[in-house]
């Protein structure tokens, strides 16, 4: 389920921060009061349900555009490869679209 | 979140358009999950982008009481959700014969409909469900309260923890504490069930998709035999979790099956006045 990470490292930073603050919206909490990193499964650790993914694909949209489709993404996973889904493959999932790197230099 | 309000009950769904231009006419496939755990989600991320990838518009919505639509503390009644499939479709202008893809209780809720309103339906694909019957409503009645009992049970959640991890255990808890706030156990089975005669009568095409050890698994023909446009495909090594666990089968089956459909459905619907 790994995805190739794109050459441009500070993108990585940006997107990982960007996808926290749609996490915590979902989430409903504050950044500050959740402890999130890339390798956060976001079942077990965050408390996410599958529902909740659905929101998330809707403001992944949102943010970065319909070439961003967590939907698409995650009909080729198995279930059990959706049950640990980290926030790192959010990211990468982003950053393989090629979205973050086109708004880094606009 | 897209919201409309659903006989009385807020209720959340999803589109996912077409792919492509298709002026308005892709053929309409509308998922309906099933009870406890389940949400519009098992539908929207698994079968829903490749099936609007090949050209339909699908529409996915939580039952009352399930998701992120809301859970009064009455009106579980099948006819209830029955009610609610019908108003959505109205509620978004919905007219054209639509295919129905249930999966176990949702299944029932189309067939539900079909048996209602066969003018809406072109179709339906029924995973891992039946007709509510008088046969489904004693196994309907036994077997959620028998899971409904056990999901409380500390043996049982340290047995699904060990098993599927702690993730599912707080699943089973949520589970069970939004039955047990609504009166959906003692009510869902209460019909209106439908007799051999009414089956008899579904004219709409059903694909029945079911696991070799799923809840049919001691008649795997029996839905065939008793109605009259229905085929089955069977899932070896196989339980009643065929939408999650196989769900890329299912969309190979489903995508064949709108193949095979959608003209027909689309050429012998009634036109709206």
């Amino acid at each position: 389920m790994t995805m190739s990470l794109p050459t441009e490292a500070s993108g990585y930073d940006e997107t990982f921060d960007e996808v926290c603050r749609i996490l915590c919206r979902v989430l409903e909490v504050e950044l500050d009061d959740l402890e999130i990193e890339p390798e956060s499964v976001l079942t077990d650790d965050l408390g996410l349900e599958s529902i909740d993914l659905v929101a998330i694909g809707a403001m992944l949209a949102d943010r970065y555009g319909p070439q961003v489709n967590l939907a698409a993404y995650l009909a080729e996973l198995s279930i059990d490869d959706v049950i640990v889904l980290r926030v790192g493959n959010l990211v990468e999932l982003v950053l393989s679209s090629g979205v973050a790197a086109e708004r880094a230099v606009t | 979140m897209a919201m409309m309000t659903v006989n009385g009950v807020s209720t959340h769904y999803q589109w996912m358009r077409a792919a492509g231009d298709s002026d308005g006419e892709a053929p309409i496939v509308v998922c309906v999950h099933g009870l406890g755990y389940d949400s519009l989600a098992s539908f929207y991320l698994t079968l829903a982008s490749p099936l609007s990838a090949a050209g339909a518009d699908v529409l996915t919505y939580d039952l009352r009481g399930h998701g992120r639509t809301a859970r009064p503390p009455t009106g579980y009644r099948l006819g209830n959700f029955i009610d609610d499939l019908k108003a959505v479709l109205d509620q978004l202008d919905i007219h054209r014969p639509v295919h129905l893809v249930g999966n176990s209780f949702g299944g029932t809720i189309a067939f539900g409909l079909a048996a209602q309103f066969p003018e809406r339906v072109a179709s339906i694909v029924s995973i891992e469900a039946e007709p509510a019957t008088e046969s489904w409503a004693g196994k309907m009645g036994r077997t959620f309260r028998n899971v409904y009992e056990a999901m409380a049970d500390d043996r049982y959640l340290e047995w699904v923890g060990q098993t599927f991890g702690s993730h599912y255990v707080r699943l089973t808890n949520a589970a069970t504490a939004a039955i047990g706030a609504s009166t959906i156990v003692e009510e869902v089975a209460l019909g209106p069930l439908l007799d051999a005669d009414t089956l008899a009568t579904l004219q709409c095409p059903v694909l029945s998709i079911l696991g070799s050890h799923g809840f049919q698994s001691d008649d795997l023909g029996l839905l065939q035999a008793s109605l009259p446009r229905c085929r089955t495909e069977v899932l070896p090594d196989q339980g009643h979790s065929v939408l999650v666990e196989r769900h890329q089968r299912v969309r190979q089956l489903i995508l064949a099956w709108l193949a095979e459909h959608e003209s027909l459905g689309q050429l012998e619907s009634p036109r709206p006045a």
